[in-house]
């Protein structure tokens, strides 16, 4: 079952296109790594899936409707992890969680047995009462990871969610992700940790100059790149220098 | 040599641009008004007022104290930034020559509120003591030399002390301070001048203990960076300060306002702007000043009009900033994705500020009572607070 569908998207912050043509799907239990160097464009596609900048040419699916069509159901069936943590400065860690729950319509008892085992996961159970000026880069990522799982929904979308984590917050996140997938959850993760990528990823798409350079299973990506064998820092680092030279 | 002198003189520009900058929004600004007439209906009652002051009145006292309390907070200006202890650092012997630039700027930056001040008590020294015209002029040259000296006492105490316990020196310059405008105002020249020796000598053991001191970098820095922030914030009043990161209390014992908000889809963004708007320093001591302002003008003015008058501009002035700040914003918040109706945003700022202004209405109406027609104010406030919301165009639709 499809969840994420973009065909033939074009965009970017300014008429100047940053994405061009980007077609691609997330199935349903799928977790599918966005890869590409800096200014590829991955955070452009990350926003246009999100919503905050609108596509110039092509549309997105999530859940069979665009933005336009059911702007409450689209936003309703993804949560979003960003690069740098975006937390309310007012708000404690457990107000963060009472206000996510609140946005997606949780109820009180779900709110309760979410966040304590996610909580518990992340170990901060402590930290309940704390403000985010006391966090570090690593706790703040993991408030934002913890309102996101705490959602549930059909689409995560996380961009570069290794930085500033320690070895066990990493973990704990992989954990969360295996079982969300299980679940039935799509997943959208860009990162430059090629090796996590690759173990964890069931499909990689290839970002580079704004277009899908190529997208599968690693094997897949082997065949394209004519590398049997290649780890995705070998495919990656041979689709930057086959770019070089053109 | 010169290059230093030439630091100073680049960063005396620079910052003089930036406090241009947003002064000149400071001066535009709708407070700007209010200011005007605060002072006309202050002035007007301070009039009204020496008529009827009786000769015992304190005066001396009164004017020693308030001026000596002025002296004493000499901050120093230095305009020294974080990267300084890296790059300034093989030019510390001659740093004096930076820091005299800096102290002669801080003494003629802060010499005039001292002065505005001995000169507006001038009406009332004249009605309450017997100085002739030239022993209060006398008066002047004494704060000036007051000052010179609080303020070279003040950095070599910080520079000595790297900012340490510096409440025990402000106590000590403000009552020397004190005691010796009091002396000047009621002719005591002896006492002043021993008065002032004694603070040459503090100045000079201060001077010595600096000599051999490294430059307390990290205090002085610090100490630029509050001010920069303080005066960020007053701008931030009367403009949107980009560069201005509001600072957080819980402020716990207004969490009983929370409980108002529903917890439903429905309230998300009531939920959170409540906490905003209560915990942001900059929003809720915007709101405290102004209902300040207003309840004190309402209850030491007594001309109706002036009372209404302020009383209407400064609801307006407290709907529209907060308005501005709740609903303008050009980060990213995670609520521009929640699944809830682009409207609530609206409608939460327009509740805490609709029950906020109850509360300025209420506070001015108590303060009114006892002057004919009391009951103007208080409305008048809830009727421009709604107004301005309803009429001032939406910051949030600018982007």
């Amino acid at each position: 079952m499809t969840v994420l569908q973009l065909t033939d998207v074009t965009g970017g912050y300014t008429r100047k296109p940053v994405i061009k043509d980007l077609s691609f799907t997330i199935g349903a239990g799928e977790l599918v790594g966005l890869i590409g160097l800096n200014g590829a464009g991955k955070s452009t596609t990350i926003k246009h899936i999100i919503g905050t900048l609108l596509p110039q040419k092509g549309e997105i699916r999530l859940n069979g409707v665009t933005l336009n069509e059911d702007l409450n159901r689209y936003r309703s069936s993804f949560s979003y992890i960003p690069e740098t943590p975006v937390l309310y400065d007012e708000l404690t860690l457990k107000e963060h969680l009472e206000l996510t729950a609140m946005a997606y319509g949780i109820d009180q008892h779900t709110l309760e047995s979410r966040s304590e085992s996610l909580l518990k996961e992340f170990r901060m159970e402590k930290r309940l009462n704390w403000f985010p000026s006391h966090f570090s880069k690593g706790m703040r990522q993991k408030v934002m990871i913890m309102c996101a799982f705490l959602v549930n929904p059909q689409l995560y979308i996380i961009d570069e969610p290794f930085v500033g984590l320690d070895p066990l917050g990493i973990q704990s996140l992989l954990d969360q992700m295996d079982e969300k997938k299980k679940d039935g959850a799509a997943i959208l993760m860009s990162t430059h940790i090629l090796s996590t990528a690759e173990k964890h990823c069931d499909r990689i798409i290839l970002l580079h100059e704004g277009r899908v350079r190529a997208q599968g299973t690693m094997n897949d990506l082997r065949r394209a790149f004519q590398m049997p064998s290649a780890t995705l820092d070998d495919i990656y680092i041979a689709m930057t220098k086959e770019q070089d030279h053109e | 040599m010169n290059n230093l002198q030439e630091v100073w003189s680049k960063r005396f520009n620079h910052y003089i641009t930036e406090v241009q900058k947003y002064m000149q929004y400071v001066f535009t600004g709708h407070l700007a008004l209010v200011l005007v007439f605060v002072i006309g209906a202050v002035g007007y009652q301070y009039s009204e007022w020496l008529k009827v002051v009786e000769s015992s009145f304190p005066a001396e006292w009164i004017v020693a104290v308030i001026i000596g309390f002025v002296l004493a907070l000499s901050r120093p200006v230095t305009l020294l930034r974080e990267p300084d202890q890296v790059y300034l650092l093989p030019l510390e012997s001659k740093m004096p020559i930076y820091f005299k630039k800096a102290l002669s700027w801080t003494f003629w930056s802060q010499i005039g509120l001292t002065i505005v001040i001995y000169i507006v008590a001038i009406p009332l020294i004249k009605t309450v003591t017997e100085l002739s015209s030239a022993q209060i002029w006398l008066g002047v040259a004494i704060i000036v030399v007051l000052k010179y000296l609080n303020v070279h006492i003040e950095f070599n105490y910080r520079y000595a002390n790297r900012g340490d316990s510096l409440i025990i020196d402000q106590i000590t310059r403000g009552i020397l301070s004190i005691l010796t405008i009091q002396s000047a105002l009621t002719l005591g020249y002896s006492y002043v001048i021993i008065l002032i020796i004694l603070l040459v000598v503090y100045e000079r053991t201060l001077a010595k203990r600096v000599k051999v001191q490294p430059i307390p970098y990290e205090h002085f820095v610090k100490v630029e960076q509050n001010r920069m922030m303080g005066f960020y914030r007053f701008a931030n009043y009367f403009t949107d300060v980009p560069h201005l990161h509001g600072s957080i209390r819980r402020r716990g014992w207004l969490n009983f306002v929370y409980s108002i908000v529903p917890n439903s889809q429905k309230s998300t963004q009531n939920y959170l702007v409540y906490r905003t708007f209560i915990r942001t320093d900059d929003h809720f001591y915007l709101w405290v000043r102004l209902t300040a302002i207003s309840g004190l003008i309402a209850l030491f003015v007594n001309i109706p009009i002036v009372t209404w008058i302020v009383a209407l501009a400064l609801s307006f002035a407290t709907t529209i900033q907060l308005k501005y700040a709740l609903l303008s914003s050009t980060d990213f918040r995670m609520d521009r994705l929640y699944p809830v109706d682009e409207s609530q945003r609206k409608n939460a700022v327009r509740k805490v500020i609709r029950l906020f202004m109850v509360v300025q209405a209420i506070i001015v109406l108590l303060c009114s009572i006892g002057q004919p027609w009391f009951f103007v104010s208080g409305i008048l406030v809830l009727l421009i607070s709604e107004l301005t919301f309803q009429m001032t165009k939406d910051p949030s639709n600018e982007y």
